[in-house]
């Protein structure tokens, strides 16, 4: 167990590679009731959030997500986020564990001039992850919701025993899944959350289903191209450094941080992220500084031994001149200059993996 | 000898941080023990240590590194690297497999192996001791 943002988490139920095969190949559950969960409602709940975040929320339609950003006035990201409009005045905006009192504070704080209700209920609201390429076998033993008929990036309301549910096909891991909140368990009535984590367990059961951790979550999230918040980005980094353009919307007219990037497109990046797969022996890890030419070019922020490649791979910052497709350079490991070359996301074959896979 | 689900050797010496080692003769043959590969879990890497290097009793002898994270393995005893496990480079995982036999680190030509055992545990102390990082 490790502490993280304030809870006690298992970095792995039975090992990382396990666990992380398990979601490639099978189903995984993971509860992720330490993020963020902000309930936005109002009149002018879309505007508000079209002013605070950095996609286009007047395009996002009722029963559907997406991802997006909220950035300072200086264009770095405040925080990568998932907005899910259940109804027309009705959102939830999914953040980071650690990003919790910040965003719900930045969205008071620029909220006087709107009607809007804001409440932070992320601790009544317990939040589970379901998965990999059975995950919909996996749940449609548990909800009544039609899922063949649901898309990804599609958002369903319904109920598991006498509790509201409100499940999203989205996820962190590059495969097909879900993302379920319980409507609302208090502190007191835990129990009753469990028992649905109990009970999608032993659905999952018959395909092999695996308890996953924080482990396992961050190396396919990482194999899979996505951010974390923290290594990856940070209030210094903006979504096209980040290469996110599109959770950016500069036609959709003012949000918070519009100048600086609309800036930033006139003036050219100073930094882009990169992947990397390494050529040679050797996992890079976050900081790694990275080498071509005996110049340094950039840093690695966040960097794993891939479960599925069986080899290092990481995501990092250089000169935007160097991102270029195979370039061959050097992360510098405990004083060694070892080679990688640069590669765009995914890391996997997206033909044998992740949600797009061909079946 | 078990403590829960960790194994210890009788014939090893142990440090705090999880290394054994064995005395075969001459020389000094080093690992980590079953406790430490379990707290690792899956071994995915390992940095051995160059042939001929000179350590000191607690220097730091070589990485492993797991998924998650590198962790540094202390020599238990002074003394030359004369061998190391080349299986290894390939082969990580035989640290989780077999963590004292096929997992085995180095080979050391000892230089103060009287003096240095002293300043270990045997297996029982050992055995007290993961006891004592259990609660």
């Amino acid at each position: 167990m490790i502490e993280f943002a304030g809870w006690h988490m298992p970095v792995w139920f039975t090992s990382i590679v396990k666990e992380h095969l398990a979601v490639r190949e099978k189903v995984g559950i993971f509860d992720v009731t330490h993020m963020g969960r902000i309930l936005i409602t109002g009149k002018d709940a879309e505007s508000f959030l079209n002013h605070i975040t950095t996609n286009n929320v007047e395009k996002l339609k009722v029963k559907r997500l997406h991802y997006s950003t909220i950035c300072n006035p200086n264009g770095g990201i405040k925080d990568d986020i998932m907005l899910q409009r259940a109804e027309e005045e009705r959102f939830i905006l999914v953040c980071n564990a650690s990003n919790r009192e910040k965003i719900y504070n930045w969205l008071i704080k620029n909220s006087k001039e709107y009607e809007v209700k804001i409440e932070n209920v992320s601790d009544q609201v317990p939040m589970f992850a379901i998965q990999g390429p059975y995950a919909e076998k996996t749940m449609q033993k548990v909800v009544d919701i039609d899922l063949a008929k649901m898309k990804h990036w599609r958002l369903r309301e319904g109920k598991i025993d006498d509790l509201h549910i409100i499940l999203a096909r989205s996820g962190y891991t590059g495969e097909d899944g879900f993302e379920i909140t319980l409507w609302r368990v208090t502190h007191k009535e835990k129990e009753k959350a469990i028992k649905i984590y109990e009970k999608i367990l032993e659905a999952g059961r018959e395909y092999g289903i695996a308890e996953c951790g924080l482990g396992a979550r961050d190396t396919l999230r990482l194999e899979a191209g996505l951010l974390l918040y923290g290594n990856d980005i940070d209030e210094e980094t903006t979504p096209f450094e980040a290469r996110i353009n599109f959770a950016v919307k500069m036609d959709k007219g003012e949000f918070i941080g519009r100048e600086a990037l609309q800036k930033q497109l006139e003036e050219g990046l100073k930094k882009i992220r990169i992947g990397l797969k390494m050529i040679d022996k050797g996992i890079p890890r976050a900081h790694y500084e990275i080498y071509r030419e005996d110049k340094k070019i950039g840093t690695v922020t966040s960097g794993t031994y891939s479960p599925l490649l069986k080899m290092g791979i990481a995501m990092g910052y250089v000169k935007p001149e160097y991102n270029v497709e195979n370039l061959q350079v050097e992360v510098v490991i405990r004083g060694r200059k070892v080679k990688a070359k640069v590669v765009n996301w995914p890391f996997y074959d997206p033909t044998k993996y992740g949600r797009r896979r061909v079946k | 000898m078990r403590v829960d689900e960790y194994e210890i050797k009788e014939e090893l010496y142990y440090t705090k941080d999880h290394e054994w080692v064995k005395i075969v003769e001459e020389e000094a043959i080093i690992g980590i023990t079953d406790y430490a590969q379990k707290e690792l879990r899956d071994i995915v890497y390992v940095d051995l240590p160059e042939m001929g290097r000179k350590v000191k009793q607690g220097e730091k002898l070589c990485e492993v590194e797991s998924v998650k994270a590198v962790s540094e393995v202390y020599s238990p005893v002074s003394g030359e690297v004369v061998e190391v496990n080349e299986r290894l480079e390939d082969s990580p995982e035989l640290i989780n497999q077999d963590p004292y036999g096929d997992g085995w680190i180095a080979k050391l030509k000892p230089e103060n192996l009287e003096g240095d055992v002293k300043n270990l545990m045997n297996a029982e102390e050992y055995a007290e001791y993961i006891k004592s990082l259990e609660h």
